[in-house]
């Protein structure tokens, strides 16, 4: 499978899942394209579509946090955010994603 | 001029765009691709970001004495003209 064939079922597969979620791809088709590109480069790297925008460690259970859809293991936080971490996500209600900010989970806990 | 460090992944695309502020902004600054490096200099990193109170998100950047997790303009602006 190419790499613009694995993009196109990722974002297939992730559609409906996120969709349930009341998550949407990003409207910035160019950001969208990215990720999912890094993904596909991941997953064929990995064997996982990973976060791009995340560490993975040595710990099995703390890398399965990060697998893309990951929004159902950071939910508060991405809900206040009203994006995933990596903004491939972004909540249904968002028309202008370049308005919302990238705050760090400790302090969206903090308020 | 502050010293600006970008701990950042190859991957992420708010690391690019965070590289991309500070080079229109005309700030110098070193970039460190986290998954790139060794695993020591991983360990060194992320202990380092965790210290700073900072999970393992992307990018991590220090200003000076200061550090901002995630791509945010604003503080960015705000931490180089302090």
């Amino acid at each position: 499978m190419s790499l613009e064939e694995r993009k196109k079922a990722l974002r297939y597969l992730f559609g409906p899942v996120v969709d349930k979620l009341g998550y949407k791809f990003t409207p910035v088709e160019e950001d969208a394209d990215f990720l999912l590109e890094q993904e596909a480069l991941l997953e064929a790297e990995t064997g996982i579509p990973y976060c791009p925008c995340q560490a993975r460690t040595k710990d099995r259970a703390e890398n399965m946090r990060i697998v893309c859809p990951c929004i159902p293991f950071h939910r508060a936080h991405y809900d206040a955010m009203k994006r995933c971490w990596c903004g491939l996500y972004v909540r249904k209600d968002v028309t202008d994603p370049d308005k919302l900010k990238q705050v760090p989970e400790e302090r969206i806990n903090a308020h | 001029m502050k010293k600006v460090t970008i701990y950042a992944l190859s991957t992420c695309l708010w690391c690019r765009k965070s590289k991309k502020y500070f080079e229109e902004n005309k700030v110098p600054f070193e970039a460190v691709d986290y998954d790139k490096q060794s695993e020591a200099r991983q360990a060194e990193m992320m202990k380092e970001m965790k210290c700073a109170g900072c999970t393992g998100s992307f990018p991590f950047i220090k200003i000076g004495a200061a550090c901002v997790q995630g791509y945010d303009p604003d503080e960015f602006e705000k931490l180089l003209k302090k």
